[in-house]
């Protein structure tokens, strides 16, 4: 059983003894502990089942425009301390930042609904072992195999600063995933929520199953521009890529396709939100630097409305802050953490339906940027890809390689879905969730095949 | 070395899981220490120091694994992270299909350690920083680029591992990473040039003899000058087939995604599935498929000077070994755990590794690197080559997930005409399918254009993990490539 695994209190004593023990002029401690549970099954046995007890102290000292990082996972009273004078000593050191806008000061943090659910965090190995064992007898009921986890996730983030800031926030993550194969293809489902009790590991196996089941013998079909729709797991790779650019920082660098456009038409008839206190995500009122997080439409119907800011980005380009820190790293210092694209009005079905020629994809594969200015990204489709005659899914067919611009696509807009799924907590992912639909799209420029 | 006190704990670890049921168990501790530095636009954005530290202990338990971990070291934590080991895995019996059985090894004793000529640590903090803000600087010279970036790191890791078999390992790995990148906007272009490779650093399991061997100060403003005039060069060929020259730090990573990554036994054998993938490389393949013309060698090397794949053992204490992957063309070995192997009935070859202490091991690459040929040097080659594309340093790549369709796009490439470097491309894309790719190699450079890369962000498992692995490569030529695609 893992419950909250240090406490707020406990929390609030770490930062504080780290701040106590900083010399500079601003001193700002992050401290996140979690406890990552996962069991892992693969030809529908587990193969590997693990837990891991986790935590680090972050101390950044400022003194004047001298700013240094300390970061460490001894968070006993010789560690806070160690930590502490490493990161006042460097400040003394380090050449100045000429950018270094100071750390932020505080404000009040909004009350957003809780993202802890005591049966996640309570969740045993023998819990995760059963609803693994589910899958695993779906698959080999109809004679696949299957391979996928079921993860239960307990984690607390604080951050106390020198300027007064104190925000604290539990969460717990639940998800299981399943990709179901054939001797000739393979089908995916994957669920998260931050209730264990609201991931139905059989509804997923079901889906996963009933598809894999449908893309056996995929036929060869010539790559293409076609019209598509996209499942929920292929629309979160796109939401999650043009959320990448929807930030101060992308448009700062030059690499935004919003860059200069603000007011302008971006794509179709689309919205897209970032909203930290949806309940049915997975909330926190507040960013990596404890700052209120505001929730932002970042396009609205097509049209760009706005990007967000963490304090730093916002101060060198004279904007507000949004709240949007991520966690420290150099790369990108800010973005959309809890993104929302709005649903429509249709089904799943309805919006295969509405398509006369064209593929349904399931999930992308290996996507990566190939040009992020103009939001061009290449990948592969997997598990599940099919070709769609007269309203209908007619056959399967083998995978393909796209290369797309996404925000071009979405300029294709022909429908959009009214369920939303939720996205988040995935393997080197910075942070952050998206709640997205199925969209039928008018266009996407599939570049090659291959032979599965 | 470094670690008297865990000794005592690792072994009261095995011990408590021993006694709790488990018919075999290890224990690693790991600390590891991490400087990074960042300088962008002139100002030291980032300075960024990291220790982490903590015990892993992985068992088998009737057949059926388990494994726990936490940064509390304390005797009464490490007995709670036994038993919890041992109580996972008698929860993965409840799917059991067969037993869990382990390739036999001898328990090593012994110790490992990086050599390096100048150990970066021992450098004052100002002469580090100092030499990047000057190739940082060196940039900068150039008129019309938006942003300009360095980094480095170093990075020192420690491991004890013991196991119930008698192995008792101590291991320290020195590493360090650098690189210098300018980036140009305009006209609706975003170009970047870096250097030494891309990735944001290029890393080896070296000193800071590294940072120097690339002259940074020297190669900055030749970067950045190409940044500025990627802006406005000619578009790459579009959806055009051709021979492409491909420069060493762009196959290293060629290497990496097409045949590192499909010669790892677990996603042979499915345990991958769902997360990285399968692979192409099936075991009916091995000892006879064609992956390559009879010029391609691969090989399996974990005790390459300066690769990030180089060490003593294995997390499974496995001592380091060579051997091929890729031998005249044909797929003749995997890389393996001590499970996968005996599941192919032979022996491991050591390429199981951990992201620190917190994480199970998994196969990953150690040092897979195409062996150089013999056909000379990178002029000689594109001397020796009519017409084609010159290309080199990754932007960007992509493959699936059995390791065959692959699309790379690379920072920059030159038209070859008549044996001659031509004009300056940009955005110069290149896809294929892994063995006809490797099957249309027809010159690979020798040795003195042969480089051993470093990756330092290879991501695989669920939970996450970033691995280092390092690869070497020449320049080498490929006949009939599918270039310019979808831009």
């Amino acid at each position: 059983m893992s419950l909250p695994l240090l406490g707020e209190d406990e929390l609030r004593r770490i930062a504080g003894n780290a701040l106590r023990l900083a010399r500079g002029d601003q001193a700002e401690a992050t401290v996140s502990a979690r406890s990552i549970e996962l069991t892992r099954f693969a030809n529908n046995a587990i193969h590997q089942n693990v837990a891991s007890r986790e935590a680090v102290l972050q101390i950044r000292v400022a003194r004047g425009k001298r700013v240094a990082t300390i970061r460490t996972s001894d968070v006993s009273e010789d560690g806070i301390a160690r930590a502490a004078r490493s990161a006042s000593e460097l400040a003394e050191r380090v050449p100045e930042n000429a950018r270094f806008a100071g750390l932020p000061a505080a404000h009040p943090i909004p009350p957003s609904p809780s993202a802890f659910v005591d049966r996640t965090a309570a969740a045993t190995p023998l819990d995760r072992a059963r609803l693994a064992e589910r899958i695993c007898r779906a698959s080999k009921e109809r004679g696949f195999r299957t391979a996928g986890y079921v993860s239960t996730n307990t984690s607390e983030l604080a951050i106390a600063s020198s300027e007064g800031v104190w925000a604290y926030a539990p969460q717990t993550l639940a998800k299981a995933e399943c990709v179901v194969m054939g001797d000739a293809g393979s089908a995916w489902a994957d669920r998260t929520a931050t209730d264990l009790g609201q991931v139905d590991v059989g509804s997923m196996a079901g889906e996963a199953v009933a598809k894999c089941a449908a893309a056996q013998a995929p036929r060869d079909m010539a790559p293409g521009v076609y019209e598509v729709v996209l499942e929920t797991y292929a629309v979160s790779d796109i939401a999650q890529f043009l959320g990448g650019a929807l930030s101060g920082q992308a448009v700062e660098e030059g690499r935004s396709f919003v860059g200069g456009k603000l007011g302008q038409k971006v794509t179709g008839d689309v919205t897209i939100l970032d909203d930290a206190f949806d309940p049915r995500g997975m909330p926190r009122p507040f960013d990596f630097e404890g700052q209120p997080a505001q929730a932002v439409t970042l396009i609205e119907n097509g049209t760009a409305r706005a990007v967000v800011y963490d304090s730093q980005t916002a101060a060198r380009t004279g904007n507000a802050n949004t709240g949007h820190a991520l966690p420290p790293n150099p790369f990108q210092t800010c973005a959309p953490m809890h993104v929302r694209l709005e649903p429509g009005p249709s089904s799943r079905e309805e919006l295969i339906k509405g398509v006369k020629r064209g593929v349904l994809v399931t999930r992308f594969h290996y996507t990566r940027w190939v040009h992020q200015l103009r939001t061009i990204v290449t990948g592969m489709t997997r598990d599940g890809t099919f070709a769609i005659e007269d309203g209908e899914i007619a056959h399967p067919v083998k995978n393909f390689r796209f290369t797309q611009s996404y925000h071009d696509a979405l300029g294709g807009t022909l429908g959009i879905g009214r369920d939303l799924q939720l996205f988040g907590g995935g393997e080197f992912e910075l942070g952050g969730s998206r709640l997205v639909p199925a969209l039928h799209l008018a266009a996407f420029n599939f570049t090659g095949a291959t032979q599965y | 070395m470094t670690f008297a006190a865990e000794r005592d704990l690792a072994s009261r670890a095995i011990d408590t899981a021993r006694t709790r049921g488990a018919g075999y168990a290890d224990a690693r501790f790991v600390r590891r220490n991490v400087e990074d530095v960042f300088i962008k636009n002139g100002d030291l954005d980032t300075v960024d120091r990291s220790d982490t530290y903590g015990i892993g202990v992985r068992v088998i338990v009737d057949g059926a694994w388990g494994f726990a971990a936490s940064h509390i070291t304390s005797p009464a934590e490490i007995d709670r992270v036994a038993a919890l080991a041992v109580q996972i895995a008698k929860a993965s019996a409840l799917t059991k299909s067969q037993d869990a059985r382990l390739a036999e090894t001898p328990p090593a004793k012994g110790t490992y350690s990086t050599p390096v000529q100048i150990d970066p640590w021992s450098l004052s903090f100002e002469d580090r920083v100092g030499e990047l803000m000057a190739a940082e600087s060196a940039m900068r010279s150039v008129k019309g680029l938006r942003t300009t970036r360095a980094n480095y790191q170093i990075w020192r890791e420690e491991k004890l591992f013991l196991s119930s078999e008698g192995a008792d390992i101590e291991q320290t790995f020195t590493e360090t990473g650098v690189g210098i990148s300018a980036e140009a906007v305009g006209d609706g272009e975003l170009q970047i040039r870096s250097h030494p490779a891309a990735g944001g650093r290029s890393q080896n399991a070296a000193g800071w003899e590294w940072v120097r061997r690339w002259d940074l100060a020297a190669n900055a403003p030749k970067i950045a000058e190409q940044a500025v005039a990627l802006l406005t060069a000619k578009k790459c060929p579009q959806d055009v087939r051709t021979t492409l020259v491909v420069g060493s730090a762009q196959l290293m990573l060629q290497v990496h995604e097409s045949c590192g990554h499909p010669i790892e036994l677990d996603r042979a054998l499915g345990t991958e599935a769902a997360f990285a993938g399968t692979s192409f490389l099936t075991t009916d393949r091995l000892g006879s498929f064609r992956y390559g013309s009879e010029l391609v060698n691969m090989r399996i090397d974990s005790t390459s000077p300066g690769g990030l794949g180089t060490f003593g053992w294995d997390d499974e204490g496995v001592a380091a070994t060579e051997g091929f992957a890729v031998k005249d063309g044909i797929f003749v070995g995997y890389l393996m755990s001590r499970e996968t192997a005996a599941a192919l009935g032979t022996l491991s070859n050591g390429t199981m590794r951990a992201d620190g202490w917190a994480r199970l091991p998994l196969i990953r690459m150690t040092n897979v690197s195409l062996a150089p040929g013999t056909f000379g040097t990178l002029d000689e080659l594109i001397a020796d080559t009519d017409d084609g594309l010159f290309v080199e340093t990754n932007r960007s790549w992509s493959i699936d997930d059995k390791r065959l369709n692959f699309q790379f796009g690379t920072q920059i490439g030159w038209e070859i005409k008549n044996g001659k470097l031509g004009d300056m491309v940009r955005n110069p894309t290149y896809t294929g399918l892994t063995p006809e790719f490797w099957g249309s190699c027809d010159a690979i450079c020798d040795e003195r254009e042969w480089v051993m890369w470093g990756t330092p962000n290879c991501g695989k498992g669920q939970p996450g993990q970033v691995m280092h692995t390092g690869h070497g490569a020449a320049p080498a030529r490929f006949r009939n490539v599918r270039v310019g695609v979808g831009m």
